[in-house]
């Protein structure tokens, strides 16, 4: 999984958890870890700024009387079965309040402002598709090839490039393979073997690439 | 009158059969002779000392290597085309000779016109290099230590003993018959990898997609390591072999049709279809199989 892919999951993430795969990224991406916790930090937060309940409705009652008897407020109690400016505790629902419908938005505002800056940062090509080399399994671009292997393929002759572009792809593919099979299992010492057998397989093709460079 | 006209006309139409035969002779030898005329057979004798290294830079042709008495190298070879020349180096002390081929500055030639056959006698106990892009190599009766590298030619060896051999290989074949006694290294990305009566104290052979094949005793007490991504694992075993052997694909399957004696301790748990080990007779020789995808099969010869 890539970090394009994992944000595109973010807010089912934020909502109910990641998958293990997405706990697999998270693992080996710092910039999308760090990501994740400052939205769930956001996201707490945010919770705090939904609006209060109105008081007890005796309170106001008790303050209406408390101003009638100082002769600072006018008019009287509601008798019972008449409307009152007051909420009645029917209404005692979650009634928003203006400054908490502010804060709320500017809780999102920030949300969508730190997605903004970490969206996909405009990382060269090479790079996305050397993490898409690394860590894929035996999908479609497990055998990509990077900018370093493109390069190499370049310096060629044209007569040896179709041979080092399927052996790239084929040892991007094993190293892929073997890279998600040792994160799946850190203690399984024969993926630990195949990766390491992987990693020689590359190391070969590009000792032969540049043993035919040189002069 | 009649007959004098008749012999008349069957002289002139032999004579005109004649005429066209040899017509057609001189046409075949005109272009047998220009065919030829590009290609440039050389000889040369090289001294190298004792225990020295002889390298070979070769990108297209064939290179063949066979061991000789004496102590010079004898080199023959045949140049296709005059847009490349090879050269021939040593070191003052002999301990390192090198023959490289290389295209004359300013040319280009094509990979017809790049062509060199090889063919080279080395002194017993002389290390040997060669490297080539598509010519096919074939060693055979070496003693020193080899190392064989080409990104398509295929690799050939015959009847080594009691050395070191190394091979590098991308899509092209690499097969080994009767190398005994014999450390082997072999690397393939694609190409197939034959192993035929090979043995020694470590006989390790990795391939990413190819095939790797096995017949033999793996004799010797040895350690012998195969493994691969994708590509297969088949490993024919005679009744005698002795051999401690484990085989393990991580999402390909294993096969077992050899008779072997369960292990009363394993560093792991064989899971049914995807793993297997297991000792004969004495359990002499360390066997692993190992595979990411590619299914392994070991059977009894």
């Amino acid at each position: 999984m890539d970090c394009q892919k994992f944000q595109e999951t973010l807010p089912f993430i934020i909502e109910s958890g990641g998958t293990g795969e997405d706990e697999s990224h998270l693992k080996t991406c710092p910039d999308c870890a760090s990501l994740v916790q400052d939205l769930r930090y956001i996201a707490e937060q945010a919770k705090l700024l939904l609006p209060m309940h109105d008081p007890n409705p005796r309170v106001w009652q008790g303050i209406e009387q408390s101003l009638q008897r100082e002769g600072l407020l006018e008019g009287r109690l509601s008798p019972p079965g008449q409307s009152s400016k007051y909420p009645t505790p029917q209404q005692q629902a979650k009634s928003t309040t203006p400054v908490g419908s502010i804060l709320a938005l500017l809780a999102v505002i920030a949300f969508a402002a730190i997605l903004f800056n970490y969206h996909l940062k405009q990382l060269p090509p090479a790079a996305l598709s050397a993490q898409n080399t690394s860590a894929e399994p035996a999908q479609l671009n497990s055998d990509a090839l990077n900018s370093d292997d493109r390069q190499l393929i370049s310096q060629q002759a044209p007569d040896a490039r179709t041979a080092y572009e399927s052996s790239l792809r084929d040892v991007n593919a094993y190293i892929a393979d073997a890279q998600k099979a040792a994160a799946n299992d850190p203690e399984d010492a024969t993926a630990q073997e195949l990766l390491q057998d992987a990693y020689q397989q590359k190391e070969m093709v590009y000792e032969m690439a540049t043993a035919r460079s040189l002069p | 009158m009649l007959a004098a006209t008749t012999n008349a006309c069957i002289r002139i139409a032999r004579a005109r059969r004649t005429l066209l035969l040899t017509a057609a002779a001189g046409f075949a030898l005109g272009v047998s002779v220009t065919a030829h005329a590009a290609e440039t057979h050389k000889e040369a004798k090289l001294d190298i000392a004792s225990g020295g290294t002889l390298n070979v830079i070769n990108g297209c042709g064939s290179v063949i290597l066979h061991s000789g008495s004496g102590h010079q190298i004898i080199v023959s070879y045949i140049v296709h085309s005059d847009k490349v020349e090879v050269d021939q180096n040593s070191t003052n002390n002999k301990q390192r000779v090198e023959l490289r081929t290389h295209a004359l500055p300013d040319q280009k030639p094509t990979e017809e016109e790049a062509k060199v056959d090889y063919e080279i006698t080395v002194p017993a106990g002389v290390s040997v290099n060669v490297s080539t892009t598509s010519a096919p190599i074939t060693a055979e009766n070496l003693s020193g230590d080899v190392g064989l590298s080409s990104e398509t030619g295929q690799i050939s060896v015959t009847n080594v003993a009691r050395s070191h051999l190394r091979v590098r290989s991308m899509t092209a074949p690499v097969i080994l018959k009767d190398v005994t006694l014999t450390r082997v290294d072999i690397q393939s990305t694609s190409g197939g990898v034959t192993l035929n009566n090979v043995t020694g104290q470590r006989i390790a052979a990795a391939t990413t997609s190819g095939d790797i094949t096995y017949r033999g005793d793996c004799s010797g007490g040895g350690d012998y390591l195969l493994t691969t991504h994708s590509g297969a694992i088949n490993m024919t075993l005679p009744p005698t072999a002795s051999v401690d052997l484990t085989a393990r694909s991580t999402t390909g399957s294993v096969d077992n049709a050899f008779p072997l004696e369960e292990k009363h301790h394993n560093t792991f748990t064989p899971q049914q279809g995807r793993s297997f080990s297991g000792t004969s007779n004495s359990g002499s020789s360390s066997v692993e199989l190992q595979s990411f995808s590619g299914k392994i099969r070991v059977k009894k010869q």
